[in-house]
């Protein structure tokens, strides 16, 4: 347990607001490492239950590997090393007592790349609740297929093809694919590494909206490296530089009236 | 002064050429042109030109000049010794051969001394002619080439394409001569089949050769040679089967533990060891499995009550299975490692342990890749002779128990061709049958084993 006292009261560079009313995760004083090269500089920030937050910053900045940690995919590089503590609803993520599987059962993530498994629409989708033992029968497995296909506006499209491969589906309907594997699990949260940054404007427009809906219900974390699509769906925006959390604040704000200059520089183009 | 002097000298002149070459082009470098090609690319081109026809005449006179004569000779030949019975052409060039050579078996006939001293003289002029025809052209077309040379030639184009050809050429000769070998298959085998109706030889159930002589002879013991190949294709595929058995898990599963869970340097000491079983030649596979394998196999069965053959199908293929594991362990390390990363982050990022992302994720997708491998090693296992030969035995029979013993196509193969043999008999061709039916499986398993990869390549692209 993180001792409630403490976390707000914490040293940080950052300018803006890092704190959240109703914190999910809370993250204080990150630190990463692959090997000798620190990748992430002492970030503190909380993330809010039900809200969606982007991550936006220059390329290599490390905002890929921040949001790994927060699912701690990270473990499954054997350089990385995290310090610091990262909690999920006042649990430390990184205690020895934490079960990683149940942890990413809890935090869904979306990868840059589609990358439906070489299975059936029908296998992708119900592989993870098969791994958690979330159905008793094939019913209630069909019928979380089914939800979660709904969900990530993909039903309609696939319905009469479920056995056929995931990997036969356009770029779009793939990447809508892997959210709809990702909330087949009940997530609570949702880390989505530029689910658009291969796709065309119209498949992008769809993911895009699909999130907006989904944030109804869980908490996204996106990283983008367009600002126009963290203008679009976020309510937060979190700016990253050399590793570093420079400015958190809402949307509208820090695409208005940035307050710090490398933050200005980067949403006026200057740098990126 | 012979043929090896003459190439040494056809090799010299292209060397000067390529001086020549090279100096011109140097020259024309020293007056300030501006050249198309490296100088040496001047050189090169000139040396090839002069080198390749003047080889291709120096041999296509040797290789022609050998076939001519040895048809004129036969003019040299006694008239009863060509009509009579028992005249063969091999034995008798041969004679004359070694008198040319002046290797001489006791009284030598007079007509081979004649003939030997006609070949003797005609060898001469031959490589006079070749001496002429090939130095001629080396320095002639060598010139011409020479002669090409001028500032603007693009001489390192050229040689580019006359070394593309001649790589094309290497790669036709390769092509040609496993057509040639499957045809000649094709050939001798279809001469059994005149002899023994394919039915037989596809679906009679004993194989016995060995009374073609007596049946020839006509001993009275006609019909005892018997060609039916169903219990040699039975007993290579049972040994295969034992072979599977045996390398599949194991090959499998060092690749899993190779590529999944070993370390760098785990990896890098354990895929080489790995690697050194695919190096060991067969034979010693084959005295482990005669001289180590089947004894102990028979007395750990006699101690428990079984009755295994000294020579068994469960010895040999048990050893062939060890052998075939680098095959499996190796190419499916390889496609395991090609299963994408981010399908591997897929399934940790849906909450997966390492054990749930191999069985559900990696081996599912790497799935094709490893039937692959598994079908490349069965046509490895099919075709191994030299373990099956010294550990599972010669005899013939039909059985698909693991504990008898049992031979197969390949082994039958090399016993009926070792020795002294009759070339037009049934037994001989026989060889040639089981070869071609060897080959189409073998070649259909291939075939079948490249598609599923090549499907498995599509599926990330
Ligand atoms: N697996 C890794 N091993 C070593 N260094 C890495 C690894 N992944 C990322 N890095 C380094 O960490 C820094 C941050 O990378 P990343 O988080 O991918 O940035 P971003 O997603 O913002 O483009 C970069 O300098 C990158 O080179
Ligand atoms: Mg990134």
């Amino acid at each position: 347990m993180v001792s409630n006292s403490n976390i707000n009261n914490v040293k940080t560079k950052t300018i803006g607001e890092i704190f959240s009313k109703d914190p999910k995760i809370i993250c204080r004083n990150v630190d990463v490492f692959y090997g000798e090269k620190q990748a992430i500089k002492d970030v503190s920030i909380d993330i809010a239950s039900r809200e969606i937050i982007s991550f936006i910053g220059p390329s290599g900045c490390g905002k890929s590997t921040f949001l790994r940690c927060l699912n701690r995919m990270n473990d499954t590089i054997d350089t990385c090393k995290v310090k610091g503590s990262i909690s999920l609803d006042k649990e430390d993520i990184y205690d020895e007592k934490i079960d990683v599987v149940t942890l990413r059962a809890k935090i869904g993530m979306v990868f840059q790349k589609p990358n439906p498994f070489p299975k059936s629409i029908y296998e992708n989708v119900a592989y993870g609740p098969k791994i958690h033992g979330l159905s008793s029968s094939k019913e209630e497995l069909d019928f979380i297929v089914e939800n979660s296909l709904k969900d990530s506006g993909l039903w309609e499209e696939v319905k009469d093809r479920l056995q056929s491969p995931g990997t036969g589906l356009s770029g779009g309907q793939q990447q809508r694919l892997c959210i709809a594997r990702a909330i087949a699990v009940s997530p609570e949260i949702i880390l989505m590494d530029e689910p658009c940054s291969a796709l065309d404007p119209i498949a992008t427009a769809k993911i895009e909206e699909l999130i907006n809906q989904l944030g109804k219900n869980y908490s996204i974390v996106i990283v983008t490296h367009s600002m126009q699509q963290a203008a679009r769906i976020s309510q937060r925006t979190a700016y990253f530089h050399l590793g570093e959390l420079i400015e958190v604040g809402e949307t509208k704000k820090i695409f208005t009236m940035p307050k710090d200059k490398q933050t200005e520089a980067y949403i006026s183009g200057r740098i990126g | 002064m012979n043929e090896y002097t003459l190439l040494i000298l056809l090799l010299l002149i292209s060397l000067l050429w390529f001086y020549f070459g090279n100096k011109t082009a140097l020259s024309l470098k020293n007056k300030q042109l501006k050249l198309n090609s490296l100088p040496h690319y001047y050189g090169i081109y000139v040396a090839l030109y002069s080198i390749i026809p003047s080889l291709f005449s120096y041999l296509l006179i040797l290789v022609f000049d050998g076939i001519l004569f040895s048809n004129l000779i036969m003019e040299f030949v006694p008239k009863e010794i060509l009509n009579s019975p028992d005249f063969n052409k091999i034995i008798v060039l041969a004679q004359i051969d070694n008198a040319v050579r002046g290797i001489y078996f006791g009284e030598q006939p007079d007509w081979v001394t004649i003939a030997s001293n006609q070949m003797i003289e005609w060898n001469n002029q031959s490589l006079i002619l070749n001496f002429f025809c090939s130095i001629s052209l080396a320095l002639g077309i060598g010139y011409l080439g020479f002669k090409n040379i001028h500032q603007e030639f693009r001489s390192r184009n050229s040689v580019e394409k006359i070394i593309i050809s001649l790589l094309g050429l290497s790669s036709i000769i390769a092509i040609l001569t496993t057509i040639g070998i499957v045809f000649s298959v094709i050939f001798e085998s279809l001469r059994f089949f005149a002899i023994i109706p394919a039915s037989e030889f596809l679906f009679g159930l004993t194989w016995n050769p060995q009374f073609e002589g007596a049946e020839r002879a006509g001993s009275g013991q006609e019909g005892l040679a018997s060609y039916g190949s169903v219990p040699l294709f039975v007993g290579t595929f049972l040994i295969s089967l034992i072979a599977l058995c045996v390398s599949v898990p194991i090959g499998l599963f060092s690749a899993v533990y190779l590529s999944e869970y070993a370390n760098k340097k785990e990896r890098s000491i354990f895929k080489p060891l790995l690697e050194i079983l695919a190096g060991i030649p067969t034979v010693v596979y084959g005295f482990f499995a005669a001289l180590t394998v089947a004894p102990l196999m028979r007395n750990g069965g006699s101690l428990i009550g079984l009755d295994v053959a000294s020579e068994s199908a469960l010895a040999a293929g048990f050893v062939m299975g060890i052998m075939i594991i680098p095959f499996i362990s190796s190419l499916s390390d390889d496609v395991i490692n090609a299963v994408p990363q981010s399908l591997r982050d897929a399934g940790y990022g849906l909450g997966s342990t390492k054990n749930e992302v191999i069985t559900n994720v990696i081996i599912p997708a790497a799935l094709p890749g490893i039937i692959a491998s598994i079908i490349l090693a069965v046509s490895r296992a099919i075709g191994e002779t030299m373990i099956v030969v010294m550990a599972a035995g010669l005899a013939a029979n039909l059985s698909f128990n693991p504990l008898d013993a049992v031979t197969t196509v390949t082994a039958q193969i090399v016993t009926i061709l070792v020795g002294d043999q009759e070339f037009e008999s049934a037994k001989t061709l026989s060889a040639f049958a089981l070869a071609l039916t060897l080959i189409v499986i073998t070649l259909i398993l291939n075939f079948y084993a490249l598609h599923v990869v090549k499907k498995y390549r599509e599926q990330y692209e």
